[in-house]
């Protein structure tokens, strides 16, 4: 039940300003941490901007899409929209300088595989991902758990894709359109790019199902107004503006959505690898002494690297190549 | 068992089926034949060991190792003298040294060893502990006294209820006596019908019996042979079963669906408004599970239709 879900209570947010509060703040909190390393250079010119940021997770939200396409078993629809969700709620709280999206995208999918009883284990997984697969897994492994408490434990994910089920059930048993089966490629490229944006951030599941359902309709130069309007609000007439602005708003973000400029991707990644958080980093000196430390006293291991998975870490540098 | 044998004149136990085996102190068994016929005079050597033995020592064999037998003898024997009690001593570890005492003295008979030393060490005993001995000997074991006493009181009470029963009885074949002679005496001098009055009595008699039979039955033994009382709830030494301390009675509300949309349409209706026609019917692998159709259906619709109503002014202010 949506109503008393935790993601209504606790992921579903008033506006896209409040989401870019979130990621300002937690960028401008780690340049905070991180100043020293900027080592005299302009602090802009070390760091990932906010809007970098973005562009960067929009490239890496791409990748998501594709890994989940690309799958072998191929993946239920909920996986993937799981996924998402995931990944967008992580990134409102860390930032990617800390964590490098890569590995969370293939942590994010590897959990929602498993909220989503859609079973698949950790080899069959990484025999998804080109690249070393022993360090995949590790990684994926590691940051399991710090994925699950990134999140608050809150895993239930409440998609659009039963909705959707719901309103075209309601459609062909009350309205007189005909064949509303033809609505249905529009409604999954629909919902679909509705992944690359924050709908699911903003809006409930429902108003995303009818806003991909108006959305085909009108493709199909068909006219619901009058199911919306004259079946499902009939009862509630002063509603209706609060419906009508949030598909509005979904189908503008979808509209508005743009592909990252590939060149300027490859120029931000590279700026990451500089200023990314060096003991997050699978390759990173710092990181390996880290695990070195784990290894030799364990007992008096720190709180915070609880979570943090004990690997055995080569130096090939091509482990999770998921993009190319 | 198949090859006991008297180890004197060789019989077996399949040859002579009412063979008996004696064994004497010495732990060496004989056949009851072979015991009558070397201990005509009452005593003799035994035939092996030649330690001399009293006819009338000689016992049925209980046990198949004429060893265990000797055991058991030469304990009773030690025991006989050896009879202190725990209360005879200051400490639990005095008392466990003096049985371990016994043990050995009852060990070394058994096996032969030190014969002489262990039998002057009974000696002295018996002469340091004479009292004791002698005191212990006369002295009732108190759990014996218990049980003697406890015998005594179940004898009483059997010999009250019997005296109960009896005079029931007589009461019973006065009565009877009494109704016959009413009968009798009215008979004789009242002027109605004979058979009359026979009936009357008769009727009487039954209504008596009748009575009789719905008196309740003696009152219910409530002790046990033992002494032990039951189905007494007064009895202080049986604390009452504690009542267990109840909370609130459970009020049942009914579940209260928040939709926060169009409002659905009944579950009843679900089949005859044709919501159902649009979904796929369900397997018979579902349907055993209790998943049919119609539920998948109202699933969809509560879902599509909940949450439609949201404004994001209704949005959360915080994201953790």
């Amino acid at each position: 039940m949506y109503p008393v879900s935790s993601q209504k209570r606790s992921w579903t947010f008033a506006n896209e300003g409040q989401l870019m509060d979130f990621r300002v703040e937690q960028n401008s909190k780690y340049i905070e941490s991180h100043e020293e390393e900027a080592q005299g250079l302009d602090l802009k010119e070390h760091f990932l901007t906010p809007a970098e940021e973005r562009l960067l997770l929009k490239q890496y939200e791409i990748y998501l899409f594709d890994f989940c396409r690309r799958f072998d078993p191929p993946m239920p629809k909920c996986v993937v929209g799981t996924a998402f969700h995931y990944f967008k709620r992580f990134y409102l709280n860390n930032t990617p300088m800390d964590y490098h999206p890569k590995e969370i995208l293939a942590t994010c999918v590897f959990v929602a595989c498993k909220v989503e009883e859609f079973n698949v284990s950790i080899n069959q997984f990484v025999n998804n991902i080109k690249g070393d697969r022993n360090k995949a897994t590790d990684i994926v492994l590691s940051n399991e758990l710090l994925l699950i408490g990134q999140l608050n434990y809150y895993l239930t994910i409440h998609n659009p894709f039963r909705p959707i089920e719901g309103l075209l059930i309601d459609i062909k048993t009350r309205s007189n359109m005909q064949h509303p089966e033809r609505l249905r490629p529009h409604i999954d490229s629909f919902i679909d790019s509705t992944f690359y944006s924050d709908a699911c951030l903003l809006h409930t599941p429902s108003q995303i199902a009818l806003a991909a359902v108006l959305h085909a309709a009108s493709r199909e130069q068909e006219n619901l107004d009058s199911y919306v309007t004259d079946l499902l609000f009939v009862s509630a007439r002063e509603k209706l503006p609060g419906l009508i602005d949030a598909v509005r708003k979904i189908r503008i973000m979808v509209k508005q959505y743009q592909q990252p400029d590939r060149d300027k991707v490859k120029a931000i990644e590279k700026k990451l690898d500089k200023c990314r958080n060096q003991a997050n980093n699978p390759d990173s000196e710092l990181y390996k002494e880290r695990l070195r430390r784990l290894y030799t006293d364990e007992d008096d291991m720190p709180a915070e690297d609880a979570s943090f998975h004990i690997a055995d870490v080569s130096s090939d540098t091509s482990a999770m190549n998921i993009s190319q | 068992m198949d090859d006991q044998a008297c180890p004197r004149c060789k019989t077996t136990k399949y040859r002579n089926p009412s063979l008996k085996l004696m064994v004497n102190v010495c732990g060496h068994t004989l056949c009851e034949s072979c015991v009558d016929l070397l201990f005509l005079k009452g005593s003799g050597a035994c035939p092996e060991c030649m330690v001399p033995l009293r006819r009338n020592n000689f016992r049925v064999q209980l046990f198949e190792d004429p060893m265990v037998e000797k055991e058991v003898d030469i304990r009773r024997r030690i025991l006989r003298d050896y009879n202190k009690r725990e209360e005879d001593f200051a400490s639990l570890a005095e008392y466990n040294d003096y049985l371990e005492e016994i043990e050995d003295i009852v060990y070394n008979l058994c096996n032969n060893i030190e014969i002489i030393e262990t039998n002057k060490r009974i000696e002295a005993y018996k002469r340091d502990n004479r009292e004791v001995i002698q005191r212990n000997k006369t002295r009732v074991g108190r759990d014996e006294y218990a049980l003697e006493e406890m015998l005594e009181l179940e004898k009483v009470q059997e010999e009250a209820r019997r005296k109960e029963l009896e005079e029931l009885e007589n009461e019973h074949k006065k009565k009877k006596a009494r109704d016959k002679q009413a009968l009798i005496e009215e008979l004789m001098y009242s002027g109605k019908d004979a058979a009359q009055i026979v009936t009357e009595f008769a009727e009487k008699a039954e209504k008596q019996r009748e009575e009789e039979k719905q008196l309740p039955p003696p009152k219910p033994a409530n002790e046990f042979s033992t002494g032990i009382k039951f189905g007494q709830t007064a009895d202080p030494s049986l604390l009452p079963v504690p009542k267990s301390e109840e909370g609130p009675l459970f009020v049942y509300e009914p579940l209260v669906a928040l939709s926060e949309g169009p409002a659905m349409p009944p579950t009843s209706e679900i089949v005859s408004r044709g919501y159902i026609a649009h979904i796929r019917a369900e397997t018979s692998q579902e349907n055993a599970g209790g998943f049919t159709s119609a539920l998948a259906c109202e699933r969809a619709l509560q879902e599509a239709l909940q949450g439609l109503y949201y404004t994001a002014t209704a949005g959360v202010l915080s994201g953790t």
